[in-house]
């Protein structure tokens, strides 16, 4: 009986012991394991098949710097319903025909109809819109050395893109333009500089709050590196389709001679 | 042994999911499913479907007042432990639901009716949900046409459905509400920010009236001895407080930020 009790109690502290180890483990194994990057006309682009293979039709391609030209986030990520991760929006045929989802722009007004069109989408390919990725030699659009390889927010203010902010349902803008300023852990490190201002220019406050950055200060404490790298955080957005992480001084800014 | 490894495998497992909330964006409701209530106080242990309530199709057609205050329906899932018999004797869902009272020319059914004592009768079916959600969906949309567009929860604007007179929802049941003196709403005031840049909060006692009455905030939800006395923090409204009673589940969300932190009052 008594030998019963001691291995269970064994086995709890076994599991509180990983509770507190593990997440040590992790943030320090991937720390600086910076996700290879696709060629710059196909980052952000994705391919989307929850049903379509199931379907027997190829996966639904799907490039997100065609549509941020003229788009911004938020119009498919709040106002359309989109959500942040591949293969989580119940997208249907019969809803984009009923005009919700990508039906919303392509149903023949705005953008191509679906009828007949079903293989500009359901290509299969991730490099399907690469050949159209020469508009970008056509003006001069500003560069950067990551991602699109295009500085999308330097873009917009010049006017080369002026992206729509919303479809439908106009949104108050919230005037708030506060810039943060985030220490880091190493002296060498400069601080990453976070501008609201910037953000809300392609995003609606619901877009990052309260999921991403929740307004109670503790959940941010896991807030590190380690963390955006997995995903959380700024790596909800700057891994996969904004300027990525590997553009280090975009946020923490090189330091400015001292006078 | 196998205990053990076991363990392991679900600490593990554990640790995964404690992970995955942190610093994520989560899957957002769908417009149908935002007031979306499941009742389940007695309805699995009697051998019938939980009770799916929607609020998008009552407050198209009824005041919040007249349901949490003048029928008396709790403002949490489950509190009003609401029986069949209640119903039966004209309670709760059975004030309506009665088999008498016409709405829009049509008599409302009659909620647990005593006529029926099957599980499986298509009447039960109606509130005890046991059809695919995706039926919900269909009216939900073929619903939501008519309404002018909202950003977030049910995706409708009902305050501005309200004001231009597209929906009217009744405020009174003849025998059951008590006729109630007029008092002219409080002007819109502002409530300050503690953020530098943030826009003030402008409240409304005229928009929060039409729905609300005085009875449904005042005085459990918000005292009111005197402005300035409380000090309402987002935290607190987060976690069902203050606001939070009723703009997380049922009237907009919380997401819709601009929509209280407005510089100007809106016309």
């Amino acid at each position: 009986m008594s030998h019963k009790i001691s291995s269970t109690i064994v086995i709890l502290v076994g599991i509180l012991g990983l509770f507190a180890c593990l997440p040590e483990a992790f943030a320090q194994e991937d720390r600086f394991k910076l996700p290879p990057l696709p060629p710059a006309e196909e980052y952000g682009n994705i391919l989307i098949s929850r049903n379509s293979i199931r379907n027997g039709v190829k996966p639904v391609f799907f490039s997100h710097w065609q549509h941020r030209m003229k788009y911004t986030c938020r119009v498919c990520h709040s106002e359309l319903e989109f959500n942040m991760k591949v293969n989580t929006t119940e997208i249907t045929e019969l809803g984009n025909r009923k005009k919700r989802y990508c039906g919303a722009c392509h149903n023949g007004k705005i953008a191509f109809r679906p009828n007949g069109n079903c293989e500009k989408c359901h290509t299969g390919d991730k490099s399907s819109g690469n050949s159209k990725f020469s508009v970008f030699d056509e003006s001069p659009f500003p560069r950067t050395s990551f991602g699109n390889n295009i500085d999308w927010v330097e873009s917009m203010k010049r006017g080369l893109i002026s992206p729509a902010t919303y479809l439908k349902t106009k949104s108050e803008d919230m005037p708030f333009d506060k810039t943060l300023q985030l220490t880091t852990d190493w002296n060498f490190v400069t601080p990453s500089v976070f501008s609201h201002k910037v953000h809300t220019q392609w995003l609606d406050c619901s877009n990052c709050h309260p999921d991403i950055f929740n307004i109670k200060k503790k959940s941010t404490e896991n807030f590190s590196m380690a963390y955006i790298l997995r995903g959380a955080f700024c790596g909800a957005c700057h891994l996969k389709v904004a300027f990525p992480i590997h553009d280090c001084q975009r946020c923490h800014l090189e330091k400015k001679e001292k006078p | 042994m196998k205990k053990i490894f076991f363990a392991i495998v679900l600490a593990v497992c554990l640790t995964g999911l404690a992970f995955a909330q942190t610093g994520v964006k989560r899957k957002k409701q769908k417009p149908y499913e935002y007031g979306m209530v499941k009742i389940d106080n007695f309805s699995v242990k009697a051998g019938i479907a939980p009770v799916i309530f929607d609020h998008w199709r009552h407050r198209a057609r009824y005041t919040c007042r007249l349901c949490h205050v003048d029928i008396g329906f709790g403002m949490k899932t489950g509190a009003t432990q609401i029986r069949a018999l209640n119903n039966m004797r004209g309670y709760y869902c059975g004030t309506c639901h009665n088999g008498k009272t016409i709405y829009d020319n049509k008599v409302l059914f009659a909620a647990c009716s005593t006529e029926t004592s099957k599980a499986n009768d298509p009447r039960c079916a109606k509130c005890h949900y046991t059809d695919k959600l995706q039926k919900k969906e269909d009216e939900f949309y073929d619903f939501a046409k008519k309404y002018p567009k909202g950003r977030f929860g049910n995706g409708i604007d009902w305050e501005k459905a309200e004001e231009t007179g597209l929906i009217k929802p009744i405020d009174f049941i003849e025998g059951l509400s008590m006729k109630r003196m007029n008092i002219t709403a409080q002007k819109d005031f502002s409530l300050g920010s503690k953020f530098q840049g943030m826009p003030d909060i402008i409240f409304s006692h005229k928009k929060h009236t039409v729905w609300n009455g005085c009875e449904v905030c005042h005085p459990e939800i918000f005292i009111g001895i005197k402005k300035g006395t409380n000090k309402y923090t987002m935290v607190e409204i987060f976690d069902g407080k203050y606001c939070g009673a009723c703009h997380i589940s049922v009237a907009f969300p919380m997401a819709d930020c601009q929509r209280c932190h407005t510089k100007s009052v809106q016309q």
